[in-house]
């Protein structure tokens, strides 16, 4: 897998919504890989810019949003192709798929997805078993009995039990976990290469969503799908995920294996984000959460976005932007478990194995001067629930 | 609770509506000024006379004894006399009633087949110059009284154009030989089509403006769901959305329109008659009414609110069987 071309690559993907208080830079330059098979999860606040991302992909971003820069490969064809024109416009490249070819060739079958909200995402007035026979007839090349064939066969196979009953009912007879099942038995059951899961359990119960994520999992090894996987969760990615992107304001801020992600954190976002996460393994007074709420991405801060929060800011952080790239050697001079191995060979031996190469986008791991940079001043916004996160903190100590 | 079993609560349900309506529709008569003795009698009559008719028709007995009666003979379809036309009340509606009807029922079909399918391209050009155009007419048809239109038609196509007849409806049914001109049915047909054109265009109008600005802002809120985004990621077509994820969802609040707009459809049905001189319930009424015959104008009250019961039921089940939620949630 590490030679040949990945599944999906995401480059350098950016989409606005032209809004009347001004442009929405909801993904702001992301760029991620897919391999076959691949779970690969897609982290980050609310308003990160995750599920934009993931329904770019698709080309599923409605007005007012729009797709501005950037391209999206899948098995070698362009789904998104952005260039800029001589006099600066915006426009779709020759290569890029029409959405003819979209519909057809791409949405549903080869790529499908799962919404967040099941209770919205089917459709009231036709039954269960009818609008996933639709899809499957729609994007297999079966006919309508064996689509109904296999329609029961996936619902049995997501464990709904008396499928051929429940077939034939409707969506309102079934519970929100039950309805999730079937928007996963509906992905599946269409056969793509690639899932996109759109914050799948968030609106389930913990129980359900432990169902469900174990669901997927034996799902995933039997039919060997790739994953997109969308979630503010850190403890559903470390369930399920082989590789990570951990999304701040629209942009990937670190980019790791999950095991390197969890064990080798670098970014102070995710080390706050994980420390904000009870874990069984770990006794602690109170959880430590992250201060301040993400600012807006109409005007995003200046250098690194996430300063106006950062524990570990200084003034460097507010006037250059970090690069998202290896961390170089010996700039983490508050990295954690460095094992001495120059972390830019690191990168490159995991690119070698097929394995994410760790990224972080960060000046502490740049030679731009961090170390003799001043410490900044908490700003106004993050002031008042940064002292207290200070003030928690003395309080442990104690 | 299946479908039947909901069709059949939903039409016991409307035996004590209609019980309400009798009864309103009775004591106000009961309550209103005049007495009808006096004006089958006219001016100054004997109290011998008096006392007569009043045995005659029961007059002498209490309110709620009459009242009762009125209700018995009601469901053996006895309405009583007309005082004005000398003839049973029921004859006179049977004779009237299908006027009406035809009325109602050309100008609806006219509304719902020009009014979803302006709704739904409204919708889908939302904020192009097509969705500009049927607001605006959508907009101008409600606030136009249906009457004016009717005299515009008139004067336009009827009088200054002269290619449309305005009075003397042809009845679909009405025999071949009575119709100048007209060798068969289907000419019959076609000279009622020509006669229904212009009172259809009057009373419809104000139905279709309101059921364009429905179809349109309920196909806008449906195409918003996450279910018409989902039917999109999975490759379905958009026409395909349109047709068959959308449609149905977006129907619910036209139907629930469509209901509603029975009562105001039955008064636009008055004037309209009035207008173009049809003889249908509409006129009737009004006659009734300027001459106090009492027995015709609770018959004809009955049966408009009858017409409105039914209409109602049509609506419920209806609604019952484009969204399967309906008939479950009652069961809850």
């Amino acid at each position: 897998m590490s030679q040949s071309e990945p599944l999906l690559r995401v480059e350098n993907l950016k989409t606005q919504f032209f809004t009347e208080e001004g442009t929405v830079r909801a993904v702001d330059g992301v760029s991620f890989e897919v391999g076959e098979g691949e779970l690969v999860g897609l982290v980050g606040e609310s308003g990160a810019g995750k599920s934009v991302a993931a329904q770019s992909i698709m080309r599923l971003v409605e007005e007012p949003g729009r797709i501005v820069d950037g391209t999206v490969t899948y098995k070698g064809r362009t789904l998104v192709d952005i260039e800029r024109g001589p006099d600066g416009d915006l426009r779709e490249s020759e290569a890029m798929l029409s959405r003819r070819e979209m519909r057809t060739d791409i949405r549903g079958t080869e790529i499908a997805i799962i919404f967040q909200d099941p209770m919205e995402s089917l459709n009231p007035v036709f039954t269960v078993g009818g609008q996933v026979r639709e899809f499957i007839e729609l994007n297999r090349d079966v006919s309508g009995a064996e689509a109904e064939e296999i329609a029961i066969d996936m619902l049995r196979e997501v464990g709904i039990p008396e499928p051929v009953k429940r077939y034939d009912e409707y969506p309102h007879q079934f519970s929100g976990g039950m309805r999730q099942r079937v928007l996963i038995a509906m992905a599946l059951a269409c056969e793509p290469s690639l899932i996109i899961a759109d914050e799948p359990t968030t609106a389930l119960d913990v129980t359900v969503e432990g169902q469900i994520l174990d669901l997927v999992d034996d799902l995933q090894e039997k039919y060997d799908t790739a994953f997109v996987w969308v979630t503010h969760d850190m403890g559903v990615v470390a369930e399920i995920c082989d590789s990570v992107n951990v999304m701040y304001l629209g942009e990937v801020i670190e980019q790791a294996d999950v095991d390197d992600l969890f064990h080798d954190t670098k970014h102070p976002y995710t080390r706050a984000l994980l420390r904000s996460i009870p874990r069984p393994d770990r006794t602690v007074e109170s959880l430590d959460p992250i201060g301040g709420v993400m600012p807006e991405a109409i005007n995003p801060p200046s250098g690194c976005r996430f300063h106006t929060r950062c524990p570990d800011a200084r003034e460097v952080c507010r006037e250059v932007h970090p690069t998202h790239a290896p961390p170089e050697e010996g700039a983490d001079a508050a990295g954690a478990g460095n094992d001495g191995a120059r972390p830019a060979d690191a990168a490159r031996a995991a690119e070698a194995d097929g394995r994410q190469p760790h990224l972080v986008s960060c000046v502490k791991y740049e030679s731009v001067g961090y170390e003799h940079s001043e410490s900044l001043e908490a700003e106004a916004t993050g002031a008042f629930a940064g002292g207290l996160a200070e003030m928690r903190g003395g309080e442990r100590d104690e | 609770m299946g479908r039947a079993q909901y069709t059949i609560r939903r039409i016991l349900q409307a035996v004590p509506v209609l019980l309400g309506v009798a009864a309103i529709t009775y004591f106000l008569m009961e309550a209103m000024p005049g007495d009808p003795v006096s004006i089958m009698l006219g001016p100054s009559p004997s109290a011998a006379q008096a006392e007569a008719i009043r045995a005659k028709y029961g007059l002498n007995r209490p309110v709620w004894v009459r009242f009762l009666n009125y209700l018995i003979d009601a469901v053996r379809l006895d309405l009583g006399q007309s005082i004005y036309y000398k003839v049973p009340v029921t004859r006179k509606i049977a004779e009237r009633l299908p006027v009406t009807l035809l009325l109602l029922a050309s100008s609806f079909t006219f509304a719902i087949l020009t009014a979803v399918p302006l709704g739904i391209i409204s919708a889908k050009r939302r904020n192009k110059p097509t969705d500009h155009v049927s607001r605006v007419v959508a907009l101008l048809g409600v606030s136009t009284p249906s009457f004016w239109i009717g005299l515009m038609l008139i004067i336009v196509f009827a009088y200054r154009l002269d290619v449309l007849p305005a009075t003397n409806l042809i009845l679909p049914w009405a025999p071949v030989g009575s119709v100048d001109g007209a060798d068969s049915r289907v000419d019959v047909l076609a000279a009622a089509g020509r006669h229904l054109l212009l009172p259809t265009l009057s009373l419809g109008t104000l139905q279709m403006a309101a059921l364009t600005r429905i179809e349109r802002s309920s196909m806008l809120e449906v195409l918003g769901q996450e279910y018409v985004k989902l039917a999109r990621a999975y490759g379905v077509s958009e026409f395909t959305i349109l047709r068959k994820h959308a449609f149905r969802n977006a129907q619910l609040p036209l139907i629930t329109l469509l209901g509603l707009q029975l009562t105001s459809a039955i008064g636009g049905a008055v004037l309209t008659e009035t207008v173009f001189s049809i003889n249908g319930m509409g006129r009737l009424i009004i006659t009734a009414i300027n001459n106090q015959d009492f027995a015709l104008v609770t018959g004809t009250t009955l049966v408009f609110g009858f017409v409105f019961v039914v209409g109602v039921i049509v609506t419920d089940l209806s609604y019952a069987y484009v969204d399967p939620r309906v008939t479950f949630e009652e069961a809850e």
